[in-house]
């Protein structure tokens, strides 16, 4: 990391530490709040990051349940809208990337060399609209803008507490699944820490339609939970698609379940501990015409299954979260042949299998500055080709960071956000074979309103 | 060895002193002790914005919020199992937080720890040096309810005549009676009496015994008053026996309340 | 041992010490019965008023039934001679740190044709405060004080009210909710030297000690105001206090 760069954040940090004196309490209300007159820090630990009192008003279908839901309890000038954006300065630096010896000279060479790039950047605007429509139904649609495209991320419709309980409620449409920790609410921001590498790893040489618990999917839940919230569970059935629009893969669906518990530990907090599993089938090849697939005639489906356990961890003003996964796509997936040429498998393939988890604290100081460290691998149980490497696609990273909340007023939120994250990448680089080690830094504003 | 027993003596007598004093301020909810510096950061991170730094209930959401926060700094309250005029127990506190207030802005905080409302408790009530120099008055004891009849009925809607409750709540329990559009609270903002026809939530509780005690205890700060000296509890029961008459789903009766007896003169209204 | 006793005593004797600092001794004992000055004097009003207006009680019959002519609001009640009636006069300063022990009869307030009887009422602190309800119909008696409790209770026709304020306060306004025209004061002094005009807007205040005293005089519409004072012992002096319109 080099000692200019330690001292750098070391002044950064100094500087935290003297402002740590001067901080007033968190003050902010985007959407839900203002709706309210809640401050952020009622329902999350730090924004983005839930709380229980947060994660049991979700839970209820973005309702308190105090007679106040409805939005025309709520001031004419009031719209459920919010937006988010990241104004930052960061750094990315690759090793052995293969470039040309001589810059712009293609026949020259290829050599592994270390690319780094920094400067200003804007990171993806995230435009959510969400609440309720009425009574017990509630919705949520958030629109991805990034630089140069735009998508529709999330679009859903959820009818809560059907027969007046709070143990079922129906959504449909794209959304997130109820992850373990949820993706969308991750605090890290940087292209190296800002993701949950088990939740989108696809072992090396595999080709899977689906790619990971982290995407938004399409179908519909079912979910319940107690009226402390402290008992949940959903169970969601969609399409294999993995959230693509447009009945893209074939015509199989996959199953997912979570389930989990909270109990309070007296004098530490509440502890939360869950089971969570993703099932399903993907296609392995298409019907084509002339040569090219026709979306929609997915065929050859094989299964592959993501499970595993996790739990959140309240200790006084620490937190932890703590996950891990086992994995396991067909190997046709794993091999990426399609089903109907069993001969093009290499010899002695089999279906890959892998474990992975990760750590996150967080020490809590007070709902305006919360610090981060976050450690991650992924171990490849088996290769789905022989002749790979015993370690390809095994991948380890590390994040610390930290976000404060400077002046906040009634309208917005706004964090001052610090992080230095880092992946190895094993046996990836393409020239060499060996560990591939990307880091970035980043600084900058999360900015909320 | 004598210098030093005596000594420890006299450090006993004072710490024993000294401790009769706090021991008056403890906050206690079942067998849970509250603190109020836990609660202190506790309230910075859920209460503060509309409470108001100082608990005066003017936080930075109060301009827009109807009813107002509740100003802790008076320390009357609405629901509490004592007298009118007097302190509420620890317990009513926790309840109200645990329970929240319906049709206001104040949520139901059961997501929170069961010793963090206990904490909340005792951080509130520093707002507010009464609860240092009084205690509360002694709790309201319900008896038990005796089983509903039309004749207890009929003497609810007497009662609900002769106490004058219809000039607020008005003749059919609306919320409407002639006296309703001039009330106000005890900070000058206006305020409706419960509409008891409508089937929504009671704020303090929807259980009989706590129709009953809001009826014994009156709610502070409101022009809802004690009828601790004015009613027998027989006669408190009968009223609670007509108010479920009048509680209706959607505003269609749910059977025909009867009628009490017609004032003397034709109204002018 | 015996130097432990001694040690012990000293402690003891510290402690008592210590703690009869915390005790409020009264300082100077009850006031002397004996002051026989006396101050008289009007409270007037100059300027123009508005009249009185009448009060709508046809919401409650009973109300409406004992004033065939229209009772009227009583919160500027001017008499002929330009009298103010209802002004609370008091001695504010200068009766120095002298305890009163608050009188055995109680002060009465009535509720009468669901109207305050007197509109504004005076007493001390802890003095026993009965209300009476005259009326054939249930009132709820509400007072609103900013220094001492805050309490609200229905009173039918004929059953007692006793209550007591401990902190001074001029004046705790109360309120009837259930008639919202009826409003009265209530003013509680820590001493007995207080007085309500009368309709001509007279007031005395009786067996003053001597001594230089501020006087204030309190009308609920107008204001306070503040006038200095010496008086000696069985002297009689006397004071005018003059609100005027718009102040």
């Amino acid at each position: 990391m080099g000692i200019v760069s330690v001292n750098k954040m070391g002044t950064h940090l100094l500087f935290a530490m003297v402002l740590l004196t001067a901080t007033r309490p968190a003050h902010a209300i985007p959407a839900f709040a203002r709706k309210y007159g809640l401050p952020c820090s009622a329902c999350h630990e730090a924004w983005p990051m839930l709380n229980n009192f947060g994660q049991t008003f979700k839970d209820n279908g973005y309702q308190l349940g105090n007679d106040r839901d409805s939005p025309i309890y709520q001031q004419p000038a009031y719209w459920p809208i919010m937006f988010r954006v990241s104004p930052t300065w960061h750094r990315e630096s690759n090793n052995r990337v293969p470039v040309d010896k001589v810059p712009g000279n293609s026949t020259s060479g290829l050599v592994e060399s270390t690319v780094t790039a920094s400067g200003f950047d804007v990171g993806a605007i995230d435009i959510v609209t969400a609440g309720t429509l009425s009574r017990n139904i509630s919705f949520f649609v958030q629109p991805f803008i990034g630089s140069n495209s735009a998508a529709l991320e999330q679009a859903w419709v959820r009818f809560d507490n059907l027969v007046g309980s709070r143990w079922l409620n129906f959504k449909m449409g794209k959304f997130e699944l109820d992850e373990p920790i949820s993706q969308e609410r991750a605090l890290p921001l940087s292209n190296t820490g800002g993701i949950y590498y088990n939740y989108f790893f696809t072992p090396p040489g595999d080709r899977n339609f689906f790619t990971g618990i982290g995407n938004f999917q399409l179908g519909a839940e079912v979910s319940g939970h107690s009226d402390n919230d402290y008992t949940r569970y959903s169970v969601a059935v969609v399409s294999n698609n993995n959230g693509a629009t447009g009945l893209q893969a074939s015509q199989a669906y996959n199953l997912y379940t979570n389930f989990n518990q909270a109990f309070e530990v007296p004098g530490l907090g509440l502890q939360r501990i869950g089971v969570y599993s993703y099932i399903g089938r993907s296609p392995t090849f298409f019907q084509t015409s002339g040569g090219q697939p026709i979306p929609g005639t997915g065929m050859g489906d094989r299964g592959f299954y993501r499970v595993g356990a996790y739990g959140q961890w309240y200790l006084g003003k620490f937190d932890f979260e703590t996950f891990y996964e086992h994995g396991y796509d067909n190997v046709f997936l794993g091999n990426s042949v399609p089903a109907n040429q069993p001969s093009k498998l290499p010899a002695g393939a089999v279906g890959p299998s892998w474990n992975g988890g990760f750590v996150e604290g967080h020490y809590d100081y007070n709902p305006r500055l919360i610090l981060i460290g976050k450690y991650e691998l992924i171990r490849m149980s088996q290769q789905a080709n022989p002749s790979n490497r015993g370690n390809a696609g095994n991948l380890d990273t590390w994040t610390v960071g930290y976000r404060w909340y400077p002046i906040m007023n009634p309208r917005a939120g706004l964090a001052w956000v610090q992080e230095y994250s880092r992946i190895v990448n094993a046996g990836t680089a393409p020239l060499s074979g060996k560990d591939d080690i990307n880091n970035s830094f980043l600084m900058g504003f999360d900015f909320d309103f | 060895m004598r210098i030093k027993v005596s000594l420890a003596g006299s450090a006993v007598f004072f710490f024993l002193l000294s401790s009769l004093t706090s021991v008056a301020q403890q906050t206690r909810v079942g067998n849970l002790i509250g603190n109020a510096s836990r609660g202190k950061a506790l309230y910075q991170r859920y209460c503060i914005f509309c409470h108001g730094e100082y608990g005066d209930g003017r936080g930075e959401s109060a301009p827009y919020l109807d009813p107002k926060p509740r100003d802790f700094t008076k320390a009357a309250f609405k629901c509490r199992s004592t007298a009118s005029g007097s302190l509420p127990l620890d317990t009513d506190l926790y309840d109200t937080i645990s329970r929240g207030v319906h049709a206001s802005g104040m949520p139901s905080w059961k997501p929170l720890l069961r010793q963090e409302r206990v904490d909340l408790v005792a951080y509130i009530k520093t707002f507010s040096p009464r609860f240092r120099e009084e205690k509360p008055a002694d709790p309201l004891v319900i008896p038990p309810e005796p089983p509903t009849s039309p004749e207890s009925v009929q003497r609810g809607a007497e009662l609900f005549q002769s106490m004058n409750c219809w000039l607020c709540h008005g003749k059919e329990g609306r919320g409407n009676g002639p006296s309703a559009s001039s009330l106000t609270d005890s900070k000058g903002y206006p305020i409706t009496p419960f509409d008891l026809s409508s089937g929504a939530h009671l704020k303090c509780g929807e259980s009989d015994d706590g129709i009953f005690r809001d009826l014994m205890t009156g709610l502070d700060g409101t022009p809802m008053p004690s009828f601790a000296d004015a009613l027998k509890p027989d006669q408190t029961w009968d009223i609670v026996h007509y108010i479920h008459t009048l509680r209706t789903n959607k505003g269609q009766p749910m059977q025909t309340p009867p009628s009490p007896s017609p004032p003397s003169e034709p109204k002018a209204e | 041992m015996q130097k432990a006793k001694y040690i012990l005593c000293v402690l003891c004797a510290s402690l008592v010490l210590s703690l009869a600092s915390y005790v409020p001794l009264g300082a100077a004992g009850p006031a002397d019965a004996a002051g026989s000055g006396s101050l008289k004097g009007t409270a007037k009003f100059e300027g123009s008023a508005l009249k009185p207006t009448r009060i709508d009680m046809s919401s409650d019959p009973n109300c409406a039934k004992a004033h065939p002519t229209p009772a009227t609001t009583e919160d500027l009640v001017i008499g002929a001679n330009g009298g103010l009636e209802n002004v609370v006069v008091y001695v504010s300063d200068g009766l120095g740190d002298r305890t009163f022990e608050p009188p055995q009869q109680p002060a009465v307030i009535e509720q009468k044709g669901c109207q305050y009887k007197p509109h504004v009422l005076a007493l001390q602190t802890n003095q026993k405060l009965d209300v009476v309800n005259d009326d054939a119909t249930t009132h709820n008696i509400h007072p609103m004080p900013n220094n001492n409790r805050e309490w609200n209770k229905t009173q039918p026709h004929g059953m007692p009210v006793e209550e007591t304020f401990p902190r001074e306060e001029i004046a705790i306004p109360v309120k009837c909710n259930v008639h919202p025209w009826m409003r009265g004061y209530i003013a509680v002094f820590k001493h007995p030297y207080f007085a309500v005009t009368d309709k001509d807007g007279n007031f005395d205040l009786k067996d003053l000690p001597p001594g230089t005293y501020t006087i204030k005089a309190w009308q609920e519409k107008l204001g306070t105001q503040s006038q200095k004072i010496t008086v000696g012992a069985n002297e009689s002096k006397t004071l005018e206090f003059v609100f005027k319109s718009g102040s």
